[in-house]
């Protein structure tokens, strides 16, 4: 049985990349295959650029990878399990000192080092497992289904952490089933079901793919009836609602018309404050996706 | 980029290797099985000692003095090496593949060959403080309850014979858990292999007359006695082989095999010229009862006995370890 087949992915660097798919899809699969746990049958692995295929410990040192319920010796401390991977990240004592309390801080498990692993609960399971891919200050980290096992507090605790390990730079490529996850925290998404890619692109591109995008949302120093006349009057537009000084306009268009629009609200007179697309949301487009390459399986 | 990152993995492989060591250290000291196992062995050792004072003293008979108490009683045995050796080596590999705490292992910055060589190491580096502190209490107790001991320096030589034949059951079992990555085939294979050799192989390879063969299995051995001539036959009547463990003007006992480096080469030291004559059993009934004939099959210097065991030893480590690396460095983790 073929797991993962032709998959061809591409992450940006400094982006934070959901990983998409519903169980058994192959994600856990393909991310075996890009730390080195699982061979591929065929084709080849580059992570960052170099080999990733089989036994390579300098790819694995630029990256950093939680996987999906991790489980750590329960005998171990957990500021000794941190202190022991970080020994295999080669850091020197004084950079574990420094790096350990930082860590245990942000994942929020300080107070709680000198407690067995064992005796830790899943979520604090999941926030060691963070805080041990990001010990060697990975420039990428893989986090296969961070918030998998969590309550609706952990999750959103887990997603900040998410967003705060962005704002440092690092890449983020997460996998997830959780759509809304992905849809809040990143900036692009992949899409694979059966172990083949169905979408690869920015989120606005892959949330308006299907139908391109659906609405236009403008702000206005104030609506006039000119401005709304000018925007009905274009050919693109299927209708228009207001919203205190925001005009919701539907779209009949997979082009971005941002810059017609612009023009006409400026000539009836209006000063736009704000402008912003919405396309069909994530789950919407999961589904459809899905929902074609399993017919496209069936046939 | 790639060359920088393999410079820096290369800079810092002996952290990177004393991190596993450490790693499995810990694990290992804080294991139940160990710990129960520890308990075990000072308990079997406290009643050895105790057990001869305590009759002794139900019987009005004083206490026995026994100089050479520590030398000759002080082992952990074949059970015992085989046993400390599956407790530390069990979870190296096996448990870890079981419980999914192999992953993020795997995917440290750290190469497979540095993973197995540290895990290796770590699990002979438990061993070590169990063994010198159990060597110690056996010394201590040896000297109040049997006085004062003489040829202590030898206890260093038993240590390192101890060490080097829980190292090959080491190395077996590690190779065990590299291949199934099951723990309970881990220990049913291992337990299959050390009773399979220690009983059936002794039995049979005793009244067949090929027990040399056994000098080449892990194990006991084959066993032999100082002191004789290879034409000398002794009948060993049942009373005496129930009465005494080695019939009286046999010389004494040297086996052949893994498990008994430590005692060979402590005999070596004392009695650097012996020669060693085994035998085969020849069991006879008749009238009179059963009768054992052991009959001499070779002799061999008592340095080429000990020489050989620890050959074989290093051999069964090294061949082991190279199938268990093999095998631990293509391990696929499918869950």
């Amino acid at each position: 049985m073929t797991a993962v087949n032709k998959l061809s992915l591409k992450v940006e660097r400094g982006s934070v990349h959901g990983f998409l798919g519903p169980n058994g899809a192959g994600k856990t699969t393909t991310i075996k295959v890009l730390v080195g746990l699982l061979k591929p049958d065929g084709g080849s692995v580059k992570v960052l650029g170099q080999e990733a295929q089989g036994d390579r410990p300098e790819t694995r040192e630029r990256v950093g990878y939680m996987p999906e319920l991790p489980r750590f010796p329960k005998h171990l401390k957990g500021y000794e399990l941190l202190d022991v991977y970080g020994r295999m990240c080669g850091m020197a004592e004084g950079r574990r000192r420094e790096e350990i309390p930082r860590l245990l801080e942000m994942v929020g498990l300080k107070g709680r080092e000198k407690d067995l692993v064992g005796k830790y609960s899943k979520g604090m399971q999941q926030r060691i497992g963070i805080a041990q891919a990001l010990l060697n200050e990975p420039e990428l980290i893989i986090l296969d289904e961070p918030s998998l096992g969590l309550d609706p507090v952990g999750m959103v605790e887990v997603r900040e952490l998410m967003k705060g390990i962005a704002k440092q730079g690092t890449t983020v490529f997460l996998s997830s089933h959780l759509l809304s996850e992905v849809e809040q925290v990143c900036t692009d998404v992949t899409i694979i079901n059966r172990g083949t890619m169905l979408a690869s692109d920015t989120l606005q591109n892959v949330s308006g793919m299907l139908h391109g995008p659906s609405i236009l949302q403008v702000g206005l120093e104030s609506i006039t009836p000119e401005v709304v006349r000018a925007v009905e009057a274009l050919p693109f537009v299927k209708g228009v609602s207001q919203s205190i000084n925001t005009l919701v306009i539907s779209l009949d268009s997979k082009e971005d018309v941002r810059a017609q629009v612009s023009r006409a609200v400026t000539r009836a007179g209006g000063v736009i404050v704000a402008m912003s697309m919405k396309g069909h949301d994530l789950e919407e487009v999961f589904i459809q996706l899905i929902s074609k390459s399993q017919e496209g399986g069936v046939a | 980029m790639s060359q920088a990152s393999s410079a820096r993995v290369g800079r810092s492989r002996g952290r990177r290797f004393w991190g596993i060591v450490i790693y499995e250290l810990l694990w290992n000291l804080r294991k139940k099985k160990l710990i129960g196992m520890v308990i075990i062995a000072f308990a079997l050792a406290t009643l050895s000692l105790a057990l001869p004072t305590l009759l002794g003293g139900l019987t009005g008979e004083s206490s026995v003095r026994n100089p050479q108490y520590v030398i000759e009683g002080a082992s952990i045995g074949g059970l015992g090496f085989f046993l400390f050796g599956l407790v530390t080596a069990m979870n190296s590999m096996s448990s870890e593949f079981e419980g999914g705490t192999i992953i993020p292992l795997l995917t440290k910055p750290v190469s497979r060959t540095v993973i197995f060589l540290g895990k290796l190491t770590g699990a002979f580096l438990t061993l070590v403080p169990v063994y010198v502190l159990l060597f110690i209490y056996q010394v201590i107790g040896g000297t109040l309850v049997y006085g004062p001991q003489s040829d202590l320096n030898l206890v260093v030589f038993v240590l390192l014979g101890s060490l080097l034949s829980t190292t090959v059951w080491i190395a077996i079992v590690f190779a065990l858990g590299s291949i199934s990555r099951s723990t309970l085939l881990t220990a049913l294979v291992a337990f299959g292999v050390f009773v399979g050799l220690s009983i059936v192989g002794t039995t049979v390879a005793s009244f067949s007359g090929q027990q040399w063969v056994l000098t080449y299995l892990p194990g006991s051995g084959a066993t032999g006695y100082t002191n004789l001539t290879a034409t000398t036959s002794i009948n060993v009547t049942q009373q005496g082989i129930n009465g005494t463990s080695g019939a009286t003007g046999l010389g004494i006992s040297v086996s052949s095999g893994t498990d008994s480096i430590g005692a060979t080469l402590a005999t070596l030291v004392l009695h650097p010229s012996a020669s060693v004559t085994f035998f085969r059993q020849v069991i006879q009934i008749g009238a009179s009862g059963v009768t054992t004939t052991m009959v001499p099959t070779y002799t061999e210097p008592l340095w080429f006995v000990a020489a050989e065991a620890i050959l074989i030893a290093a051999a069964y480590v090294f061949a082991f370890c190279v199938l268990s690396w093999f095998f631990f460095r293509r391990a696929e983790v499918t869950e």
